[in-house]
């Protein structure tokens, strides 16, 4: 079923790494697909963020693209903080990872993650974020 | 290396035997005598003894029943039994149960007694270095995991990053700003990722563990030609997919094995060729799956069909990296499958193979 999303909509980058938060900022940028850009350096950024805009539905961004390999809490466990917010929150704030691995068990383990809805490999290509958008969301406005 | 003494344990009850073993041996060896299990289980519990003689015949606990009572507790020192009689039932319980190493009848001969002692401080220090070797075999094996693990990110991450970058520049139409010094980044990190790739399935290719996965080869295909062809939209495949029974198999040799084969297909077609065609069967039975994978590429030469599998056969005008078929090879080895190839010149190449179902 596509989620039906209210335009501006957002995007928010969890990676620890700045060289990858800065070219995936570009591409999303340059590949207008999503109107506004969320950067967090680390989980923990993107939870305080919830947690500082928890009044204000509005400012969630519409999908995280999040990644797996990060100092302190990794994407898994970002996503045990996740899956603890309300439903209403989840559905309006989707999950798809972004990682550059070849690990077997990591690829497993997210494509196994129900709040994942697809693992996307680094480099991001703007036709395959544009196809998990087209296959999850309408946007209007 | 000159090695201390070896640490003899002797328990025997009558009093005479222990100073006449001390008396005969106290030169050659460092010898802790007991008059009883009891008294034996004392020096065991604060020495580390590394060969035990018990007498057979004690009052309360006989030789026997101290090497079975310590055989959880104690079980590397080697055990030498010494009985005045020969009372077969004891010893064929002490060889079963007690881990009896060697047994001699009294009274000893002391270049008997004396060589089996060597003998069994050889087992234990064997039995000693083997558990030492695997220990270190464990370490080494280890790190060689955490190795490859931060092979697959901290290594490829920032090499990833890089072709991220080519992109960019791609679209923001800079890619022929500099000659053509880009398409040279991008041909090097490409090749440079390949490689990173390529080694890792290798590895863990060797890697003897196996998986039973439940496998849908439609799936499976569908995924591997998205993965490959999103670079070259043009090849036409036609896939033909039979599969009515579950195929249980080792999901990563055969992504493995069918993505190697699958983009090899795709690699190596003509550049003139208008209809770049890779037909794909699969057929599954109880039994087995039945895969071939056929292209209309450049093919390959007669000479060389013997070659294509072995570690780093590159042809001189081919792009490749001489180890995607021979680490199709080696997972089909893993996996106890079979395949077979057939090609002419400029027409095209099939590969079948077989992989037996786990089922």
């Amino acid at each position: 079923m596509l989620i039906n999303i209210e335009r501006p909509v957002k995007v928010m980058l969890i990676d620890d790494n700045i060289i990858d938060l800065k070219i995936n900022s570009k591409i999303i940028q340059i590949s207008k697909l999503f109107d506004e850009i969320i950067q967090c350096q680390s989980a923990e950024e993107a939870i305080s963020y919830f947690t500082r805009h928890s009044n204000a539905l509005d400012k969630l961004p519409n999908l995280i693209l999040l990644d797996i390999q990060m100092p302190e809490m990794d994407g898994f466990e970002f996503l045990d903080n996740y899956k603890l917010l309300p439903d209403e929150w989840r559905t309006r704030c989707q999950v798809v990872m972004l990682s550059s691995t070849l690990d077997y068990g990591d690829i497993r383990k997210a494509e196994a993650n129900p709040h994942v809805l697809k693992l996307l490999k680094k480099p991001l290509i703007p036709i395959e974020l544009a196809a998990v958008v087209r296959a999850n969301f309408t946007i209007t406005g | 290396m000159t090695r201390s003494p070896v640490k003899v344990l002797y328990i025997d009850d009558e009093e005479n035997n222990l100073l006449a073993f001390k008396a005969s041996f106290r030169r050659q060896y460092e010898i802790y005598t007991a008059n009883s299990a009891a008294e034996g289980l004392k020096v065991l519990e604060n020495l580390p003894v590394e060969v035990i003689i018990a007498d057979q015949k004690m009052p309360l606990t006989t030789g026997v029943e101290f090497f079975k009572s310590i055989s959880d507790t104690y079980p590397d020192p080697v055990r030498i039994l010494l009985t005045g009689y020969t009372d077969i039932s004891a010893l064929a319980d002490a060889i079963n149960h007690g881990d009896i190493y060697r047994y001699i009848t009294k009274p000893w001969n002391d270049l008997e007694l004396h060589n089996s002692i060597k003998n069994a401080h050889d087992a234990y220090r064997a039995k000693i270095d083997l558990r030492n070797k695997v220990q270190e075999l464990e370490k080494t094996n280890d790190e060689l995991n955490r190795f490859i693990y931060s092979i697959s990110h901290e290594l490829r991450a920032p090499l990833v990053s890089v072709i991220g970058i080519v992109n960019l520049v791609k679209m923001e139409g800079l890619y022929h700003s500099s000659g053509e010094y880009w398409e040279l980044i991008e041909s090097c990190s490409n090749k440079l990722d390949y490689y990173i790739q390529k080694t890792l399935q290798y590895y863990k290719n060797n890697k003897n563990l196996s998986d039973r996965s439940d496998i849908n080869f439609k799936k499976l295909v569908d995924e591997i030609i998205d993965l490959y062809s999103y670079t070259d939209r043009d090849t036409q495949f036609n896939i033909n997919i039979n599969q009515p029974h579950p195929f249980i198999g080792d999901a990563f040799r055969l992504e493995v094995i069918l993505g190697n084969l699958i983009s090899n297909a795709i690699k190596y077609q003509k550049d003139t060729e208008v209809h770049k065609i890779v037909d794909i069967n699969i057929d599954v039975n109880l039994y087995s799956a039945e895969i071939s994978i056929t292209d209309n590429g450049l093919g390959i030469l007669n000479e060389h069909l013997e070659k294509i599998f072995t570690q780093f056969f590159k042809t001189k005008n081919n792009k490749g990296s001489g180890l995607g078929l021979f680490i199709v090879k080696e997972a089909l080895n893993k996996i106890n499958g079979k395949i077979a190839v057939k090609s002419s010149l400029n027409q095209g190449t099939t590969f079948k193979i077989t992989i037996p179902n786990a089922n």
